[in-house]
């Protein structure tokens, strides 16, 4: 017959059960179930251990000198339940239970180690271990599911802090260090591709832990590997064992990096990540992604502001170059103007009435357009009224002004211009043409058309450069137009140009009529023959005509009506 | 901010301030707890951690300051938190610590409750 296991008193049976019935009672039970545990097996101390990360780890322990952590291969290298001859010698034995380990140091009146088995009080250890175990999975379970949570909470914050600013430094900071914490990452680093037509390079925006490669070559074969998930680490966080790095992209196109380093663990000192980090780390790339591109959005968005501020800003200033109106001449009508096709333009004209009664008319243009033109169409404008001030009209004059705009231009950039001085009283113009468009005077008398043509290179081009003048003598009712080429180079829907011959037709044409018409018939017939294409050039108009003191001769043909005005 | 965690620590009449700077990560957190039980060994039963030089903690280092709060609570000591990035406080709360560890918004505000 087999004797009965060892086991408490009935006292101490009531007392256990006391214990398990009050919840109080259950904070204390461990202690009291080891402390008779160890009373009946005549035991100095014991502990109740966890294994936990490859260490055992005391959940509870009564008596002197059990460790709080014990190596599991120090107390028994053989595996399997606990049975006869399974613990070592030394200072402490153990009896080994599926969730841990109940380990305790014998006394001299120890009992075998075959009652301590077969014990209920053993039994009861055991089953109080599972408990543990069942109690810490709980937690740690707890605990994931709750930093899941603010991991979620991190994402949504930062999808927030990138609604709320453009700041890129701060949003790579606010990206990386999230990343970084999120995945228990040790160090990291944001790497951002370098702008530009052809970018090659991967700079380094901002890191954490530790130094990373300033740059990275955007072509390198081990940048691609280890961006598709190998082990191949391109040098990015020197130093570090594991690596996760992931492109940060807008449509497909690489924009980024995002990388971290070496992920740490409780026990252990860092190891590699998890496919779940991957995906962690996507969604912060994706965030990063979305912030940079909102980033280069609103840098261009400022740009293009700035540049419309400076060119509406330009555009006042060529406003106030440009004639506001014609000067009063006795006996003459003048009128001209001007449409660029940009805000600003290159070309130019000027109607000055000098002191002595002379007028002097000018119509230039710049090569080029926009900015550029504008700004050295503000250099003429200055250098022009200068030099006549101190030249007066000749040669010496156009001579001069092209050395100043040689010297203060760009090699590339020059200027055509017609500039004529008209005496009013004997009607004597006399006119210099740097490569401009030929002016016409459209003679009242005959109907001929004379050509103020070119009498020298556009300014600019040659050290050089000598202009002749020319004149000759308008009559009354004549008209004289000068223009630049945006007019006679207006190109129709078929690839036409307007042409000098619409120009002079529309001047014979519209020659009775007053200048104002005349100009308005030549800005609709232009306007309606390039319809359907954008205006290329600028363009611009000076019209003068002699007033006829007797009837002017006949008009070759009876007075039109001018389209869109509803006929006279 | 460094990048490793520097810890430092004021030691006042019944209370000790623990002051941090840098990432609150194992090696951070391991440097916390040694530092809150020495404390403890010397006799201080209300500590304090200042996080004012801490913008980033993992979920390591967060297990580090739960099993100190543990200890705390073993010995029925006081432990409180103050100067908390947003981010930190809204981790702690999410994550239970602020159940067991009360959160300040500046140090002269818990050091008055944690007397109190």
């Amino acid at each position: 017959m087999t004797e009965p296991a060892p086991g408490p008193d009935s006292q101490a049976w009531t007392e256990l059960l006391g214990l398990y019935r009050d919840e109080a009672g259950e904070a204390t039970l461990p202690d009291r179930l080891l402390g008779l545990w160890a009373r009946e097996h005549g035991a100095t101390a014991a502990g109740l251990y966890l294994q936990k990360d490859g260490l055992l780890c005391q959940e509870a322990a009564i008596g002197p000198g059990l460790p709080e952590s014990l190596d599991e291969a120090s107390l028994d290298a053989k595996p399997g339940d606990a049975k006869p001859g399974d613990s070592e010698p030394g200072p402490f034995r153990s009896l080994r239970f599926p969730d841990g380990r109940l380990v305790y140091a014998p006394g001299d009146n120890a009992q075998s180690y075959e009652d301590a088995v077969g014990d209920p009080l053993t039994l009861l250890l055991a089953s109080l271990i599972r408990s543990c175990r069942l109690r810490r999975d709980l937690k740690d379970q707890q605990f994931q599911v709750n930093f899941r949570v603010v991991e979620l909470e991190n994402l949504y914050d930062v999808g927030l802090a990138i609604a709320a600013t453009l700041d890129l430094d701060r949003l790579s900071e606010e990206v990386l260090l999230r990343a970084v914490s999120l995945l228990d990452a040790r160090r990291g680093a944001l790497y951002i591709l370098e702008d530009g037509d052809d970018p090659s390079q991967y700079r380094l925006a901002r890191t954490f832990g530790g130094e990373a490669a300033l740059s990275v070559d955007a072509d390198d074969p081990d940048l691609f590997s280890f961006l598709a998930g190998s082990d191949t680490s391109p040098g990015l966080l020197p130093g570090a064992t594991y690596l996760l790095g992931l492109p940060i992209a807008v449509e497909n196109k690489p924009k980024g990096l995002l990388v971290v380093g070496d992920k740490e663990s409780r026990r252990r000192d860092v190891g590699p990540f998890l496919p779940s980090d991957r995906r962690t780390l996507a969604l912060f790339a994706n965030q990063a992604a979305i912030a940079l591109e909102n980033a280069r959005l609103h840098r261009e968005a400022l740009e293009r502001e700035r540049l419309e501020r400076e060119m509406h800003l330009a555009a006042e200033i060529q406003r106030q170059i440009l004639p506001k109106g014609a000067p009063y001449v006795p006996g003459y009508q003048l009128v001209g103007w001007n449409r660029p096709a940009r805000q600003v333009g290159g070309d130019y004209y000027d109607l000055l009435a000098l002191p002595d009664g002379r007028v002097e008319l000018v119509v230039g243009d710049v090569s080029g357009k926009g900015i550029p033109a504008a700004l050295m169409v503000s250099t003429l404008h200055s250098a022009l009224r200068l030099l006549l001030d101190q030249a007066g009209f000749g040669p010496s004059l156009l001579e001069r002004m092209n050395r100043h705009i040689l010297e203060s231009s760009a090699a590339n950039k020059f200027i055509t211009m017609l500039m004529a001085e008209l005496d009013p009283g004997t009607g004597l113009l006399r006119y210099l043409n740097a490569g401009h468009n030929p002016g016409f005077l459209v003679r009242a008398g005959n109907d001929r058309v004379e050509e103020l043509s070119s009498s020298g290179v556009p300014l600019g081009l040659l050290p050089n450069s000598r202009y002749q003048p020319r004149e000759l003598v308008v009559e009354p009712g004549d008209i004289l137009c000068l223009y630049s080429d945006g007019i006679t180079e207006a190109e129709s829907a078929d690839d036409e140009e307007f042409g000098n011959e619409r120009l002079i037709k529309l001047l014979r044409k519209h020659r009775g009529f007053t200048l104002q018409e005349v100009l308005e018939t030549i800005q609709g017939a232009v306007t309606r023959f390039a319809v359907g294409r954008p205006q290329y050039d600028d363009q611009t108009v000076v019209l003068l005509r002699r007033e006829c003191l007797t009837p002017c001769p006949p008009l070759p043909s009876p007075r039109p009506p001018i389209p869109g005005r509803g006929g006279t | 901010m460094t990048d490793s965690l520097n810890v430092s620590v004021d030691r006042r009449d019944g209370l000790a301030v623990i002051y941090t700077e840098g990432y609150i990560n194992n090696q951070g957190g391991e440097e916390i707890a040694r530092a809150a039980y020495k404390l403890l060994d010397e006799g201080f039963k209300v500590l304090l951690l200042n996080l004012g030089g801490t913008k980033i903690v993992n979920s390591i280092g967060i297990s580090i300051l739960i099993e100190i709060i543990e200890k705390m609570i073993e010995i029925e000591g006081k432990l409180g938190f103050c100067c908390l990035t947003p981010t930190i406080e809204k981790t702690f709360q999410i994550m239970g610590l602020a159940q067991y560890a009360p959160l300040f918004r500046d140090e002269e505000s818990a050091v008055a409750q944690l007397r109190g």
